[in-house]
């Protein structure tokens, strides 16, 4: 597969926070239109990883490209390709749900019509109805995040970056979500990189993995793939036979 | 920069903390201190009774009996001890009393004693008011008596010329020109006037910084700093973003606070003032347009050289709370040189201090705003060209920042500088 095809190439990818290495060399690619989970336990570097792809932060060293953009030589031809939801995200507390999609389409679109249709989106995604009319500082959390999902999807990104989308939330929020994800995806081709402590989950989301520990890229293929090659019940059990616990 | 002044005004503790609280508090303590002076000024000037006992029954202590009933008083005569006396009566009301001998010792030429008791029962300003008014009464008295006394003794002179034998001739030399004012005057209008600048130049800086300090320390706590760092709007687009922000916010305030010091100020200390009111430009040394100008170039410079080094100071701290308190080092170097520049003269501080002063580039809107009226501009054309340069440095360093990750990972910590 030559490297255009791919939409996210990562090449040796190092970060170093002042002799803490958060990333130790990790090189791993994502097709267009696939579902692609981070698996790792806390501190394992799956949100430097997304930072970094996302243009917040910059490697110290190796490469990373988005449609075969670098993020480090052109981070603003990269922002219009992606839509990153943080894994603690929040609105301006003054304004309503809407008025917060809104503003966040007029980022994206210039057109009033565009950023029309991205709110109309939006609304659907986030599935608050009436709610969305009232100031995100009301809502609750699982609230919250169904409008930074919104948020995220209803500008159309060739790549969603989504950091625990379902993080915290109780199991009705998190289980709209992991449909909205899924359906998206299917739907306007979107690829999706999504990170997850929560192998279970990401098990019945992901085309394919990756697990990460300590910085490094252990093992990658799909949920399928990596159950049999560890023959292991889940993915839970197959990283912990990866890092050598179990 | 439209969600940021937008979310800025949306904000209640913006909109009421820095535009609406200021704008109101101003008219609100003048319209309180209007009533509650007018109802003193209304008691204090209605018709009061005076006390008086009169052991002289001489013609001057009936004279000075006609001179208070002239001045709306009802005079009440009374005996006895005029402590004892003066005790019985109700608070703020005044007994005189007239010893013997009175008219007699005035007459000889004797200085003559007359006693004013005032009895204080709440220390209130009406009770002060009203002793303050039987006196002005004894001293009009007395002012009559030396005129008639004087008269009488030196018939072919005026009673002024001997009072006050010398006259001064005021004469200030403004711009080579002789004008009639006495320097005191001239002194405390250029010092009423020239006051505001400072105090509105100091009021927009602090307000600017702090608002600007507190805009990423908002993003942080409200989580939509990563969010924003994603959107496809360049870094430096974000930076000017957040100046213009908390400049509006900054010249919304300031004119707020302004306006309703000026009502305040006329309304309420108007009176006050009238005496003061010399028109400086007749005399050449009111601000011209180049002044302006200039003024509004060292405010201008100033502020976005306030403005950046608050941003990037700001986005060291995690919370609105630890951004206000960063902020409050760049308040020592905003209000230094208002101080000395409002209380003194540069010319006459130690040269270590005057360098110190002229380094800080919020020296020189206020040397602008001084200069409006002694119209030197020396240092403030020599500072420009600083604060050029002061400025760029700080907004080069503020792109710096805002283009880096440092926005992100920035923290202060015991060793600045180091980054998580």
């Amino acid at each position: 597969m030559s490297g255009m095809e791919y939409l996210v190439r990562l090449k040796e990818l190092v970060k170093d926070y002042g002799g803490r290495k958060a990333l130790d060399g990790i090189t791993m690619q994502i097709e267009e239109g696939e579902i692609f989970g981070l698996i790792g336990p806390n501190g394992a570097g799956k949100t430097t990883t997304l930072r970094i792809i996302s243009t917040i932060i910059k490697p110290t060293s190796g490469q990373a490209l988005v449609c075969g953009i670098d993020v480090l030589k052109a981070p603003n031809e990269v922002r219009k390709l992606i839509s990153y939801l943080p894994d603690e995200a929040g609105a301006y507390p003054n304004l309503s749900g809407e008025e917060y999609l809104k503003l966040m389409a007029s980022f994206y679109f210039e057109s009033g019509k565009e950023i029309g249709e991205a709110l109309e989106e939006g609304r659907k995604i986030s599935g608050l109805g009436e709610r969305l009319k009232e100031k995100s500082s009301t809502y609750s959390r699982g609230m919250k995040r169904r409008l930074q999902l919104a948020r995220t999807l209803m500008v159309k990104p060739k790549l969603a970056i989504l950091d625990e989308p379902t993080s915290g939330l109780d199991v009705t929020h998190a289980y709209h979500l992991r449909n909205v994800i899924r359906e998206y995806a299917r739907t306007h081709s979107t690829t999706i990189l999504l990170s997850s402590h929560n192998m279970l989950e990401v098990e019945h989301l992901c085309d394919r993995v990756s697990f990460i520990n300590e910085g490094k890229l252990v093992e990658s293929g799909s949920p399928q793939e990596l159950k049999s090659r560890y023959g292991a019940q889940n993915l839970e059990e197959a990283f912990m036979k990866v890092v050598g616990v179990a | 920069m439209a969600k940021e002044v937008k979310d800025l005004l949306r904000d209640p503790k913006i909109l009421v903390g820095m535009i609406l609280f200021p704008a109101l508090i101003y008219p609100l303590m003048g319209a309180a201190m209007n009533i509650s002076t007018g109802s003193v000024i209304e008691t204090a000037s209605a018709n009061m009774t005076i006390y008086v006992i009169d052991d002289d029954g001489g013609p001057l202590a009936f004279t000075l009996k006609e001179f208070f009933r002239g001045g709306n008083f009802t005079v009440e005569a009374v005996e006895g001890d005029p402590a004892s006396m003066a005790a019985s009566l109700q608070g703020g009301d005044v007994l005189i009393h007239v010893p013997s001998g009175f008219s007699e010792n005035i007459t000889a030429y004797r200085r003559a004693d007359i006693g004013i008791f005032v009895n204080f029962k709440e220390f209130s300003m009406v009770e002060f008011i009203k002793a303050g008014r039987a006196e002005g009464i004894v001293r009009i008295f007395e002012g009559a008596i030396t005129n008639a006394l004087i008269s009488n003794a030196f018939p072919i002179s005026q009673a002024e010329d001997i009072l006050n034998p010398v006259k001064i001739d005021y004469n200030s030399v403004i711009r080579g020109e002789a004008q009639p004012i006495n320097p005191e005057t001239l002194q405390n209008t250029m010092r009423l006037q020239g006051a505001m600048g400072p105090i509105v130049i100091l009021l927009v800086l602090i307000l600017a910084m702090q608002v600007a300090a507190t805009s990423i320390a908002v993003e942080k706590e409200a989580k939509t700093l990563e969010t924003l760092l994603t959107i496809p709007v360049s870094r430096l687009s974000i930076l000017f973003s957040k100046l213009i922000g908390s400049f509006t916010i900054a010249f919304l305030a300031s004119v707020a606070t302004v306006l309703s010091f000026s009502y305040y100020f006329t309304t309420v200390l108007g009176t006050a003032t009238v005496d003061q009111g010399l028109d400086l430009s007749v005399l050449g040394i009111g601000p011209s347009s180049t002044g302006f100008i200039v003024l509004g170039a060292t405010l201008f410079g100033a502020l976005l050289s306030a403005l950046a080094l608050a941003l990037t100071l700001g986005t060291l701290a995690q919370d609105v709370r630890g951004a206000q308190s960063l902020v409050g080092v760049l308040m020592v170097p905003v209000i230094m040189p208002m101080f000395f520049i409002m209380f003194g003269d540069m010319s006459s501080l130690p040269t270590a201090l005057q360098t110190a002063l002229y380094l800080i580039p919020f020296t020189y809107p206020m040397l602008a705003s001084q200069a409006l009226f002694t119209g030197n501009y020396g240092m403030v054309f020599v500072g420009l060209a600083y604060m050029a340069a002061f400025t760029f440095v700080t907004l080069y360093l503020a792109a710096k920042v805002f283009s880096s990750e440092r926005i992100m990972t920035a923290r202060l910590s015991f060793r600045l500088g180091r980054t998580k």
